[in-house]
């Protein structure tokens, strides 16, 4: 492997792990604004990745679940097309924190733009 | 859906026993959703080969599982730097040393390894095994326990900025340790010169001890490396702080003294001794076993002096090249 082609790989892997730490941050966000529109597991993440937030399985889940124990979400498990499916919506605290968020993320965005 | 199946049970066997049914009732209707689609696309029933890529991009079964549990450590990120720095002094200033120690011993004393053949020889080290299996299992039990310990989280919050320690120069040397060390090198000297210890034969309490027609060789050594000494200290009194020059010597200065002290070990120092109430024999005895000890101590005398050495070392190249 040529120097240039090894420092190419490592400012990849530097700046995938630096973009999935942004992304990370984020997907909270996404998932209760996502969520103000019922959705079960599967079709959340379709959601989220037709607006270009894909989320694998496994992160999914268990954020579901900690936003759930929280009290942002509430959830329901239900019978579509003959197969039980649990369902997702904002829950009114949800609703609330997701306006602060939002608020919030808009001011981290100004922030950056004026940074830059 | 057989491997589904097989994936499904492999995560589920990790998962919080209250919670295992509900995720993985979850985690399989997703999968089923993905197999579908990928079904409907391509227009047939997916083969295993198939189904394989999806649940590889799902991850592995405990690395999925693992997500759902809390996050959980045994020490806390607040006391684990104070738990690294004692493991490390552990193992570096105790374990290590004592490792190196056995191994010098093994590798160049003939006689341990007569008196320890085969496996016997490894059998040896086992107080070595229980300290390095103890001492880390009592420091993580401590640490873990203060970790869980809330009155001890809230002191590790509750500080002065003004308690901290005065920043460290390692380069300082402190007059009052320079002092001393020059006050004993100078009486010590000075003692040696009343006791007449020029000569190799000495009496005291009825006992005549005859020391090797070497000791003198060792003792002018010991002289001419004690002088250096004092002029290190002279030069670390003017100074206060470690220069090139004064680093280098000191570094000399104990390389020559465990060279000397290795040799003076090694050197069937005791010649005879002999007294009134002393039987020959006995004397003989005591000589001979008195020499053959040090010889064997000797690999000691050199382990430490490698330590003492190792220090040096370290000091110097942290010395500032324009001091």
């Amino acid at each position: 492997m040529s120097p240039s082609t090894s420092s190419d790989t490592r400012n990849d892997d530097r700046f995938e792990n630096l973009r999935q730490e942004l992304r990370r941050g984020s997907l909270p966000l996404a998932v209760l604004a996502a969520l103000r529109t019922e959705h079960y597991g599967y079709t959340l993440r379709k959601t989220l990745a037709s607006h270009g937030m894909a989320i694998d399985e496994g992160t999914l889940y268990p954020l579901l679940r900690r936003l759930e124990t929280q009290g942002l979400l509430v959830s329901q498990w239900r019978e579509e097309d003959k197969r039980n499916k649990r369902f997702y919506r904002l829950s009114p605290d949800g609703k609330l924190i997701l306006k602060q968020l939002s608020i919030e993320w808009k001011s981290i965005h100004a922030s950056l733009e004026d940074i830059f | 859906m057989a491997l589904v199946d097989r994936y499904l049970q492999a995560v589920k066997f990790w998962l919080p026993r209250n919670q295992k049914d509900d995720i993985i009732a979850e985690l399989s209707e997703d999968l089923r959703s993905q197999i579908e689609e990928k079904e409907t696309e391509l227009g047939h029933p997916l083969t295993d080969a198939e189904i394989e890529p999806i649940l590889k991009s799902c991850g592995s079964p405990m690395a999925v599982a693992g997500r759902f549990l809390p996050q959980q450590s045994l020490i806390g990120p607040a006391l684990f730097p104070i738990y690294r720095v004692i493991i490390r002094s552990l193992i570096l200033y105790f374990l290590l040393p004592w490792l190196l120690l056995w191994m010098g011993i093994a590798i160049f004393s003939p006689d341990y390894r007569a008196d320890h053949p085969g496996m016997a020889l490894f059998a040896t080290l086992e107080p070595w095994w229980l300290a390095c299996t103890w001492s880390l299992f009592i420091n993580t039990l401590i640490f873990a326990l203060l970790d869980r310990s809330q009155s001890y989280s809230q002191r590790i919050n509750d500080w002065n900025p003004r308690a901290l320690p005065p920043v460290r120069d390692p380069n300082r040397v402190s007059r009052g340790s320079t002092i001393f060390e020059l006050t004993i090198v100078v009486a010590t000297l000075a003692v040696w010169v009343q006791l007449d210890v020029f000569h190799r034969v000495f009496h005291f309490f009825g006992l005549t001890v005859t020391l090797s027609y070497r000791w003198p060789e060792f003792f002018w050594g010991l002289v001419a490396l004690s002088l250096a000494g004092i002029v290190v200290s002279g030069l670390n009194l003017a100074k206060a702080r470690w220069t090139r020059l004064s680093a280098s010597l000191r570094l000399a200065l104990d390389c020559g003294s465990s060279g000397l002290s290795y040799w003076l070990f090694r050197a069937n120092l005791l010649q005879s001794l002999s007294g009134n109430d002393i039987p020959s024999t006995e004397a003989a005895r005591f000589v001979s076993f008195l020499n053959q000890w040090m010889a064997r101590s000797a690999i000691w005398v050199l382990v430490v002096g490698a330590i003492i050495v190792f220090f040096d070392i370290r000091r110097l190249r942290r010395v500032d090249p324009g001091v």
